[in-house]
């Protein structure tokens, strides 16, 4: 048989041999077993120096054909291979697509800062400040600069929290005080009047209290946000529109506001401001008590008495104020049954929003 | 302050439906709390007619009657009154009804006789206090009509919610008024004057105020005669519909003028009054003497003090000025004479009194806020008439007026300008002008429409400024017509400052931890610090409340840890075991001398339990048990410290340590110390178990709490770049074998120390103790990270000063190399 038969042959036989290994290790086999340093075509290569001058290029071009040829399948036969195995793996990886997953599971942010920050964000886009006060007041700030009178109902013992004024001198003794916990966020607005020139346009978030038994509508530690205004040409109808964009933007553009005549101490005139019924729309329900309305804050004009206070010049200033209990319009908001539960930490009801 | 629609009616037109005029009040600064219909309580009583009338046949004292009640069947009532006749008309409540003193009338059985209902009294209607019999209607009511309706019962109230600043409403007249201003019609004020008969009544009385600042005006009138008996069917269902009980025809019309027109009167038996040396009746308002008591109309002996104003007679106290009278001088079904009083009483000494005794009653309401002192006399002579009509009285001429200070006239000036610069309208001045007449002020226009001089009535006190007639322009004019418009201030700038900015970034790094917000007391025991083992410094004091709620909340909370262990109690309580809490609050402190306390924000953390509740993900350990393997690992020191690292890290706070520490609440051993740049920023550890038992909760609890005010100051807010390495590193682990005294981080700062320039970091990634290793001795095994900026680094030029550089540290810390 010539050696160019041989070769034919072997190609035959190899390229057979490719197509039936079965996986990576039997076709490397097969490579090694033709390709390899004792391979049949390797042999054959090398034996080109014993073959006369005439056959030599003949069979080393067939030769390196072959080579080729045999390259070629090999890699194909790898790749349809390869593709078998990694199909085979996948198919092994398969999970249950409905097992639960993994992830690190991040904290909430409390109810009362979440509608906090909501408020707050509100009023940043109105071009507001945002300001705090000392959650221990004077009484001074808290009553007195906010025209409150001396005898103002609120001042009494039954419904503020008092503190003990260790400073030298006859309160010491005597056990009365005109320290005090903060009522409401008001007196911030006192304090920034007393420290800034108009214009001010400020929110004041932060924690009131009263002396209340904790009960399902009431806490002795609540959570106020307080917005003042002072400016030249500021109107009635600047804090009309003031609130009904607020109002509107927590709690929806389809709802309505209400401006209802009222009285406080330290604004004149001064407004209770209801939202419409988001429950009915307005028609009355029980939610509502079927008045349509939900009572959501106060507000009315910086009395002139408060800016006698902090020397602001009423002829040239104007100003407006309003507050708002953030408990309330979580309750009105998120249907919160009990607000004492916005006090207890139980995690399964933190985690709801 | 109630108001019965049906008395209003005689005093203006309403044609409205109630809801109309419920918006129309609410939109006027009268807010409607609640809308009551009188005469619903008496459905099912009916005129009934008494057509036979027979002894029960087992019972003296009962009869047994058969009743018309318009309906086909004639009805057996059996009955314990006496007063009737066979054909008499009597009200009769049908089986199924309530009456208003809530009972229900059932079908029953009264000593063997079915009763099919119940004929009723007065008293048992509602409609006062006569229970003596029935009530006896006359000939010509029509049986089968309901009694409400054939009585003209049927009523609607209001209850309304009249705000501090108008005293002027707490009456009939006064409603009246401002409700035909609101709904833009006319009313008319009730009025009455005697006829007078006898010896003047300047014989009979003297009065003397010996503290003319808390009392303005004190007028008497003294009727004669009076013959004490029920009050008219009409008066009684007025002060019924306003919620006064009835007791007899004098004392009803003092509080029936009082509804009417806001101001309070007293009737005192004359007789009763203590008299001066010359033998006349003598009234005398002054303060109280220490010691001296009173036993007021309802019967409670009360200890009186100088702060309460009284009115005495020579013997003593008779009565608290403006709250209620004295048991002493009480009328009576005896009485014959009476003296009226009506006065004008400080608004801050009746509120004195009123609360010190926790006595409020119609009477000191009104006067706590502000009564007329214009309105005595129109209210006596009202009253005085209605007495002589209705209890035969006779009213003896003049009465007796002590003003000290005369009531000036009041007049204000209101600008149309500054109406329309404070309300964004244009307001004519004719529209500001109809609001301020119907509100009863007079009016005088200047300036061509340009202001108004406005004479205030004494009824309104508190008009007082310019801007008292503004709001009432607003208000009655309507807040809803100012068209809304929102500020153009120029000169204004939004925003968080950077404090609140870092603020919310901690907040959120919290929540990007795992934890959950929440809120709790700022007032808490103050025995918390001791079950904390919390040492105050030195002469810092807790803040304390003088009147706290309870003794459990009574300082200002030094820090968040008793709150927050109280949450976890809460949450183990109820089952849940897994709790990881931050609370970003107040701390209060103080010390001698101080007049406000210390305030200082601090955040803190608080990790129990474990992290999550099992999954099917967590790696099984065969040698704890299925139990055990399943319900992963519990939360230990190094999670609190896990989330102050990244905390601190967020905040691009880089000079920072850990330093183990003696934190009292802490357990030994598993407390340290957060040290920013030399300072001390808070506390990191696992709860001591003896304070988790005193606070009822499980271990294991970690806790941190660091200062934010500190954190903030530290806080880097832009961190230049830094090139991202272009070369790869080239990286070597070592083990060392130190001292158990030995601190990891001290290892971990030789290292970095004598690595040199080409040393990148250093990674702690074991610390084993065990087989191999001597006992009191641990191993620590590094990753240490060497890269060039420039060039690939080669084995062969970084292992040398590697091996010297372990070889020095070992020296220097006394370890030794694992192989």
């Amino acid at each position: 048989m010539s050696t160019i038969d041989e070769l034919n042959d072997m190609r035959t036989k190899a390229l057979t041999e490719i197509a039936a290994a079965g996986d990576g290790a039997s076709l490397e086999t097969v490579r090694v077993a033709y390709l390899g340093k004792k391979g049949e075509l390797t042999a054959i290569l090398r034996g080109l120096g014993s073959l006369s001058a005439q056959e030599r290029p003949i069979v080393g071009k067939t030769s390196n054909e072959v080579r080729q040829e045999l390259e070629a399948a090999l890699d194909g036969r790898r790749r349809d291979l390869e593709h078998v195995e990694l199909e085979a793996k996948v198919s092994a990886d398969a999970v249950d697509v409905t097992l639960p997953g993994r992830g690190r599971v991040p904290g909430r942010e409390h109810l009362i800062e979440m509608i906090t920050r909501q408020v707050v964000e509100v009023f940043i886009g109105l071009g507001y400040r945002i300001v705090e006060g000392p959650q221990v007041e004077l009484d001074y700030y808290n009553f007195t600069a906010l025209n409150h009178p001396p005898a103002h109902p609120a001042r009494a013992a039954t419904d503020t929290f008092y503190v003990r004024d260790l400073e030298a001198g006859d309160a010491r003794t005597t056990g009365e005080s005109d320290v005090l916990l903060r009522t409401h966020t008001s007196p911030v607005q006192v304090r920034v009047m007393e420290n800034e020139e108009p214009p001010i346009y400020v929110l004041a978030p932060g924690k009131v209290f009263r002396r209340d038994i904790a009960d399902p509508s009431h806490l002795p530690q609540f959570t106020q946000v307080e917005g003042l205004v002072v400016d030249e040409g500021i109107t009635f109808g600047d804090l009309k529109g003031t609130l009904d964009y607020f109002c509107k933007e927590m709690f929806g553009h389809d709802r309505k506001t209400r401006f209802r005549p009222h009285f406080f101490p330290f604004t004149e005139p001064s407004a209770e401001v209801d939202v419409s019924c988001g429950i009915c729309g307005g028609d009355g329900c029980r939610f509502c008590k079927y008045t349509g309305w939900l009572e959501i804050l106060g507000c009315g004009m910086v009395d002139p008495n408060v800016f006698g206070y902090v020397d602001i010049d009423t002829e040239r200033f104007s100003g407006f104020a309003f507050g708002m209990g953030v408990e309330r319009i979580a309750a009105l908001k998120y249907n919160i049954p009990d607000l004492r539960m916005l006090v207890e930490g139980d995690m399964r009801f933190l985690r709801q929003f | 302050m109630r108001i019965s629609l049906k008395w209003m009616k005689t005093l203006l037109d309403i044609d409205m439906s109630i809801d109309e005029l419920k918006d129309r009040l609410d939109l006027t600064g009268t807010a409607v709390e609640t809308v009551i219909t009188i005469g619903e309580a008496l459905d099912g009583v009916v005129v009934g007619q008494i057509v036979a009338k027979e002894s029960h046949p087992d019972a003296d004292k009962l009869w047994v009657t058969t009743v018309d009640v318009g309906s086909d069947a004639l009805l057996t009532i059996v009955c314990g009154a006496q007063n009737f006749e066979t054909g008499d008309k009597v009200p009769v409540a049908t089986v199924g009804s309530t009456l208003p003193n809530g009972m229900e009338i059932k079908k029953a059985k009264l000593r063997g006789v079915v009763s099919m209902g119940m004929n009723c009294s007065a008293a048992e209607l509602g409609m006062g206090s006569d229970q003596s019999g029935l009530l006896i209607l006359p000939p010509d009511a029509p049986v089968g009509v309901p009694f409400a309706e054939y009585k003209d019962l049927t009523d609607t109230v209001l209850e309304l919610e009249i705000t501090p600043n108008r005293p002027d409403c707490l009456s009939v007249v006064g409603m009246a008024r401002e409700m035909a201003a609101v709904l833009g019609t006319t009313f008319e004020i009730p009025s009455g004057f005697p006829d007078e008969t006898g010896e003047p009544i300047a014989d009979s009385l003297r009065v003397d105020i010996l503290d003319p600042e808390l009392c303005s005006r004190y007028t008497a009138r003294l009727i004669r005669n009076v013959k004490i008996g029920p009050s008219p069917d009409w008066l009684v269902e007025r002060i019924v519909a306003l919620g006064q009980r009835p007791v007899n025809n004098v004392v009803d019309i003092t509080n029936y003028v009082m509804f009417e027109l806001g101001q309070p009167l007293h009737a005192f038996d004359a007789a009763t009054l203590g008299r001066d040396s010359e033998g006349v009746s003598h009234i005398i308002v002054r303060r109280a003497g220490a010691g001296e008591r009173l036993t007021t109309l309802d019967g409670q002996d009360r200890p009186l003090d100088p702060g309460m104003l009284i009115i005495a007679d020579p013997n003593g106290p008779v009565g608290l000025a403006g709250v209620m009278g004295g048991e002493n001088t009480e009328v009576s079904e005896e009485t014959v004479d009476i003296i009226l009083e009506a006065a004008s009483f400080d608004q801050v000494v009746t509120s004195h009194t009123s609360r010190s005794l926790a006595l409020i009653s119609e009477a000191s309401m009104r006067f706590e806020r502000g009564v007329d002192p214009m309105g005595c006399i129109a209210a006596q002579n009202r009253a005085a008439q209605l007495m002589a009509e209705y209890c035969g009285g006779l009213v003896a001429p003049g009465l007796v007026d002590v003003c000290p200070e005369p009531i000036q006239d009041r007049s204000l000036e209101l600008r149309r300008s500054r109406v329309n610069r404070m309300l964004g309208t244009q307001l004519p001045a004719q529209d500001i002008e109809t609001v301020l007449r119907a509100l009863g002020l007079g009016v005088e226009v200047h300036d061509g429409d340009d202001s108004f001089s406005v004479d205030i009535p004494s009824f309104r006190p508190d008009l007082t400024r310019e801007i008292d007639l503004i709001e009432e322009v607003l208000r009655v004019w309507g807040m809803d017509r100012v068209p809304s418009t929102l500020p153009g201030g120029r000169e204004r700038i939004g925003g968080l400052d950077s404090g609140q900015r870092w603020r919310e970034r901690i907040a959120a790094t919290m929540r990007a931890a795992g934890l959950n917000e929440t809120i709790t007391y700022a007032f808490v025991d103050p025995g918390d610090l001791g079950r904390l083992s919390w040492e105050l410094d030195d002469g810092e004091l807790l803040v304390e409340l003088l009147n706290p709620m309870s003794e459990e909340q009574a300082v200002l909370r030094r820090t968040l840890a008793p709150g927050l262990l109280r949450a976890v109690s809460y949450n183990q309580r109820r089952g849940v075991e897994n709790v990881h809490l931050y609370e970003l609050g107040r701390v209060f402190s103080t010390s001698e001398g101080r007049k406000l306390p210390r305030e200082r924000d601090v955040v803190a953390g608080l990790l129990a339990g474990r992290w999550h509740a099992p999954t099917w993900h967590d790696p099984r350990s065969k040698d704890k048990g299925v139990d055990a393997a399943l319900r992963g690992p519990q939360l230990n020191f190094f999670d609190g410290k896990g989330i102050v690292e990244i905390l601190l890290e967020d905040l691009g706070i880089s000079r920072w340590s850990t330093r183990s520490a003696d934190v009292p609440w802490l357990q030994p051993g598993r407390a340290a110390e957060i040290v920013v740049r030399g300072q001390s920023v808070g506390w990191l550890g696992e709860v001591h178990p003896r304070v988790l038992e005193q606070f009822e909760a499980q271990a294991p609890v970690v806790m941190f709490e660091l200062q934010l005010a500190a954190l903030i100051k530290a806080a880097v807010a832009i961190r230049p770049s830094t090139d991202v390495p272009r070369f790869p590193a080239i990286s070597f682990d070592v083990a060392l074998v130190v001292d158990e005294a030995v601190t990891a981080e001290s290892v971990e700062q030789s290292l970095s120390k004598a690595g040199g320039k080409l040393l990148e970091s250093v990674r702690l990634f074991d610390v084993y103790r065990g087989a191999g290793i001597p006992e009191g001795k641990k191993s620590l095994a590094f990753a240490l990270s060497y890269r060039a900026e420039d060039r690939t680094l080669t084995d062969e030029e970084v292992r040398p000063a590697h091996d010297r550089a372990i070889r020095k540290v070992s020296a220097s810390l006394g370890a030794e190399l694992r192989s």
